[in-house]
């Protein structure tokens, strides 16, 4: 019989009060927010770096996203996958620009990106590769680590080649990872085996007016 | 993570002890703690781990079930449990999630003229029951499943057999397993199987016949695969319709036609005759040969000589099989070869593949006898092994017998001494039980949903545990008329809405798992037992509890058959002083143990057929035990591995090798069948090209009731879809995840496609998993079923793939 080096697996159930809200839907007017937005300093001086946050596809480099994003919220009209939401209040002068949360929905990376088609300021650009982050895999937490059947990452992902299973147990090729998160959002183990880190830096924007 | 300490440890094993000792009463609840299985798990305040057998397959594993506040709060793998030792599939992991579901149902509902539902109380659900049943208590059928617990199901045949003297009781297990039940009848005389999962860790080839272990009984391809990893060397060879994640383990692939099976076996047996490879004096000494008689199929068949077996054979040559069943002549000999060598031990496995087969009885015992004609039968490692898809398929559909035509212990009602000595257990009047058999499935929702002045004489029909709305083959004739037949009423108790409960006239709310006290038999001979934890939402109730209550209005309305033989209730429960426990009322419920009672009524029909149970509260200890389970000279009681085995089986006479107690032909012996290769009931033509097989995957277990709404379960597998060949799709312009219409001659179903997915189908075939409520392939498959089990054949039906833009021919 299998014995897992591991730990073992224990899989907690939320109490009803722990169930997470639901986002509310953007508002919008071509392109212009019509939303109350917290507003935003940055002057003229970078963001303080705080903990990256996970962008749509195509996002270029953070402080120039937040200084053109307008948070007008089509980009999350757009997404037909719900993947793109309002980033909450409680990440302060970010509130209100669009993150993905893949613990709720995942960016399904789309052939035609509406999302970055649909982003009139032009911080979502086809330019670049569409690079979110990058996906890691918690052999501890891991089904297939503990002896037990487990394929859905590899299956469900919509990068081909960019998780590969070897011998039944999943591994991530991070050249091929666009850090989409379909993975964690499918990840069935008890506790979450995909760890999703966002990109630290994305490329920016030639700075036109130089 | 906190260790718990040794003390409190101690001091919790004590009290288990004493829990175990005491009945269940409504405030607390018993603490069952062995230490082994949760020596490493979280601790914490308020929390307390129980040990339970996992709701969903027939492999059986415990998991440790924590507790606080009322609420299962977490779940982990059993490590003290001989089956799983730990280890759990992903849906045994999310087994609690099933209890919290959003949508529960809490109240009786009942249907209005308008279609909606109107909530109203227990008692008067109770009232509509009783007084269908008892205007017309021959027209009342009542449908369970294999996800009965032991009582459950000991409670409804009662109700039925010895109270009603009605025997439309029929389980969803049958078309599960009944075919792996005629199959193990008319090899051995008696059901299940000899061998146990020890044969997993023992067997140098593992022959998987057209089963998926590595999906529907991960934890048990664990076992075998672990093996490899610790250096040892198992060889796999899948024998299959179509590449899945078994294939991918595997050492060979073979794939063959649908009902190659039956084929392949033949050509063994042919082989092994051949080269003289078969086990002469393992056949001399306890095999007889068997078939058919010209007149007709039967389940015990007729005796034929060895000469008369050998001519038989003689026709199913390597060349002839090849034709049949698609594999290679080289593939066959291969076969032959292997099952001609002494020297290795095989365990051959299946489940749904041979069961759901209009040849099931045929390829079970074909099985069967590809080992006993080889000598591979009876050592650890050597076995024919079925494995059932629910978690009391065994325990209570083939042990208690909750069959039309069968009785508790291994009896059937055809049989009067039978009927008469489960009479005298019950305390029923003489002439109680009906000597005809009732309507086995099929047939019963053929006359439930047949209009009453067209002959359906099935008018009230009682389902519990199951959902047959979705899992009856052919929907559209077996249970979609339901709808348009007024006088016709159905009652469902479930937990959650299904298809089933959509056409119910009476829905009533169910507890599950350990929201009441159960007792499971698993696919090994296990029986296991466990204790209420949390309370059911709502007013949701016992099944058991219903029947019983149901049972009661009956008697108080002067039914005679809910009296026994001196006038009091047929569930009369009584405490130390003789008075009687009302139990019929849920208040009163668990004033005692009312599962103990039942079992131990049981325990009395086990010894007919050697399949010995031990008193309750040994199972209260143990992680469930094998039976036949005996009583030692020190008191113990001691559970059986290997039955009909002299190293182990207590009722095999010392000093034998083998003994066959229950031989159809009163010698010891076992028969080695002979049946002829039959095409299957529909084949692909011009209009309908492909073969579509039907199944379940690893995420969801059977209708999705209750993993669709476990969160991560329902992620991992969202939707339901068909499986298609790359070459066949791309032939007809169909790409990766297109939504199709996959039709039949009886009905047509909307699916994504998966290309190169799990499981890859040959040319020619497809696969539709059927647990998506929404997208239902039983409109499509065929009701044909196999004329002794009566199981139907799930997975083979001439079908064809439409893209959505051409039109509907």
């Amino acid at each position: 019989m299998p014995q897992s080096r591991f730990p073992p697996l224990v899989t907690r159930l939320p109490k009803p009060e722990d169930r997470p809200n639901t986002q509310e839907a953007p508002r919008s007017i071509n392109g212009i927010n019509i939303a109350p937005v917290p507003p935003t300093d940055l002057g003229t001086k970078r963001a303080a770096q705080t903990l990256p946050l996970h962008r749509p596809p195509g996002a270029i480099d953070e402080f120039q996203f937040l200084s053109g994003c307008t948070r007008c919220g089509d980009c999350i009209t757009a997404c037909p996958h719900d993947a793109i939401v309002k980033a909450p209040d409680r990440l302060g002068d970010v509130a209100g620009t669009p993150i993905i949360e893949a613990d709720h929905s995942a960016c399904m990376m789309c052939e035609d990106f509406p999302c970055i088609a649909s982003c009139e300021p032009g911080v979502l650009i086809d330019s670049i590769s569409p690079i979110m982050g990058t996906a890691r895999i918690t052999e501890h937490l891991c089904l297939a680590h503990h002896s037990t059947l487990c394929t859905v990452c590899s299956e469900r992902c919509p990068v081909e080649g960019a998780i590969v299973v070897t011998q039944g147990k999943p591994t991530v090729n991070e050249n091929d990872c666009t850090g989409c998160g379909v993975c964690r959002y499918v990840c069935p183990a008890p506790e979450n085996a995909i760890l999703l880190m966002p990109a630290f830096a994305r490329p920016g924007l030639a700075q036109r007016h130089d | 993570m906190k260790m718990m300490n040794s003390d409190r440890r101690e001091i919790l094993k004590s009290a288990a002890m004493a829990a175990a000792g005491s009945l269940v009463t409504g405030g607390s609840l018993p603490v069952v703690q062995a230490d082994p299985g949760v020596a490493d798990l979280p601790d914490g305040e308020g929390l307390t781990w129980n040990k339970a057998p996992c709701r969903f397959c027939g492999t059986g594993c415990h998991v440790q079930v924590g507790v606080e506040d009322g609420r299962v709060v977490a779940v982990a793998g059993d490590k003290a449990a001989d089956v799983n030792k730990g280890l759990l599939c992903v849906k045994g992991y999310h087994v609690g999630g099933i209890l919290y579901g959003e949508d529960r149902l809490t109240e009786p509902l009942l249907r209005q003229d308008d279609g909606t539902l109107k909530a109203i109380s227990w008692d008067e659900a109770l009232d509509i029951i009783a007084k269908r049943i008892f205007d017309s208590p021959q027209t009342f059928a009542f449908y369970g499943s294999g996800q009965w617990t032991i009582p459950e199901g000991f409670a409804a045949q009662k109700f039925m057999k010895g109270g009603l003297s009605n025997n439309h009781i029929d389980p969803n297990a049958r078309l599960c397993m009944a075919s792996a039940v005629t199959g193990f009848l008319g090899t051995y005389g008696v059901d299940e199987p000899a061998g146990c999962y020890q044969d997993l860790d023992e067997c140098d080839v593992l022959i998987t016949w057209g089963n998926n272990p590595a999906e529907m009984h991960p934890v048990l391809f664990s076992r075998v695969t672990d093996r490899r990893s610790r250096g040892e060397k198992v060889r796999i060879i899948d024998i299959g319709t179509r590449r899945t994640r078994t294939t991918d383990a595997a050492n060979e692939y073979l794939n063959m036609k649908p009902h190659g099976d039956v084929a392949i076996a033949l050509g063994i047996m042919h082989l092994l005759i051949e080269n003289n490879t078969y086990d002469t004096s393992f056949v001399k000494d306890h095999c007889n040969f068997r078939a058919h008689p010209e007149s007709g199929k039967t389940l015990m068949g007729e005796a034929i000589s060895e000469d008369e077996f050998r001519k038989r054979i003689a026709e199913y040559t390597p060349e002839r099989v090849s034709e049949l069943s698609g594999l290679s002549v080289e593939q066959i000999r291969m076969l032959g070869d292997l099952f001609g060598d002494r020297n290795i031990r095989i365990t051959s496995l299946w489940c749904m593949g041979m069961n759901q087969h209009t040849m099931g009885t045929a390829i079970n015992t074909l099985v069967h006898g590809v080992h006993l004609l080889s000598g591979h039968f009876g050592k650890p490692g050597d076995s024919p092994t079925s494995l059932t898809g629910q978690p009391s398929a065994c325990g209570t559909v083939r042990e208690v017998g909750t069959l039309s035509h069968a009785l508790p212990g291994g009896r059937v009602v055809a049989n009067p001494e039978h009927r008469q000595q489960c009479e005298e257990f019950w305390n029923v009047p003489e002439g109680r039980i009906n000597g005809t058999p009732g309507y086995h499935t099929v047939k019963m929702f053929d006359q439930f949903t047949m209009p009453t002045d067209e002959g359906g004489d099935i008018t009230t029909m009682f389902v519990q545990v199951t959902n047959p709305g979705q899992t009856l083959p052919n929907l559209n004739k077996l249970f979609n008329d339901k709808e348009q037949l007024a006088d016709k009423f159905l009652i469902v108790s479930d937990v959650y809405p299904t298809p089933t409960t959509a056409l119910a006239n009476l829905i009533l709310p169910a507890a599950m798992w350990v929201e009441k006290n159960g007792m499971f038999g698993n696919s090994e001979r296990r029986t296991q037992q466990w204790f209420k934890m949390v309370d059911p939402p709502g007013d949701a109730r016992d099944d058991c509890w219903m029947t019983i209550a149901i049972a009661r209005k009956l008697f108080e309305m002067g039914h005679e058959g809910m009296q026994d033989k001196d006038g009091e209730f047929i569930f009369a429960v009584k405490d130390e002083s003789g008075e009687e426990i009302p139990i019929w009322e849920f208040e009163h419920y668990y004033d005692t143990n009312v599962d103990k009672h039942l079992f131990e009524e049981y325990r009395q029909f086990t010894t007919m057929k050697h399949k010995n149970l031990a008193p309750y509260e040994e199972y209260v200890k143990a992680r469930g035990l094998r039976w036949p389970v005996v009583e030692q000279q020190d008191g113990s009681w001691r559970e059986t591995r290997f039955r009909f085995s002299g190293f182990d089986d207590p009722f095999v006479a010392e000093g034998e090798e083998f003994d066959f107690y229950h031989s159809s032909t009163k010698d010891g012996k076992a028969q080695i069948w002979f049946h002829d290769y039959e095409p299957p009931p529909e084949m692909p033509d011009e209009d309908y090209p492909l073969w579509l097989c039907t199944g379940r995957v690893l995420e969801h277990w059977h209708t999705g009731s209750m993993t669709r709404r476990v969160t991560q379960l329902s992620r991992a597998m969202p939707t339901g879809y068909v499986e298609m060949n790359k070459e066949d799709a791309k032939d007809a312009n169909i790409r990766q995840g297109e939504t199709v219409v996959v039709e039949s001659r009886r009905g047509s179903c909307q699916l994504p496609v998966w290309i190169d997915g799990r499981g890859r189908p040959p040319r020619g075939t497809i696969f539709v998993p059927f647990f998506d409520e929404t997208k239902m392939i039983n409109n499509v498959t065929l009701e044909a079923y196999c004329p002794i089990s009566k199981q139907p054949d799930y997975k083979k039906c001439a079908a064809r793939v439409r893209k959505m833009t051409e039109a509907d021919s």
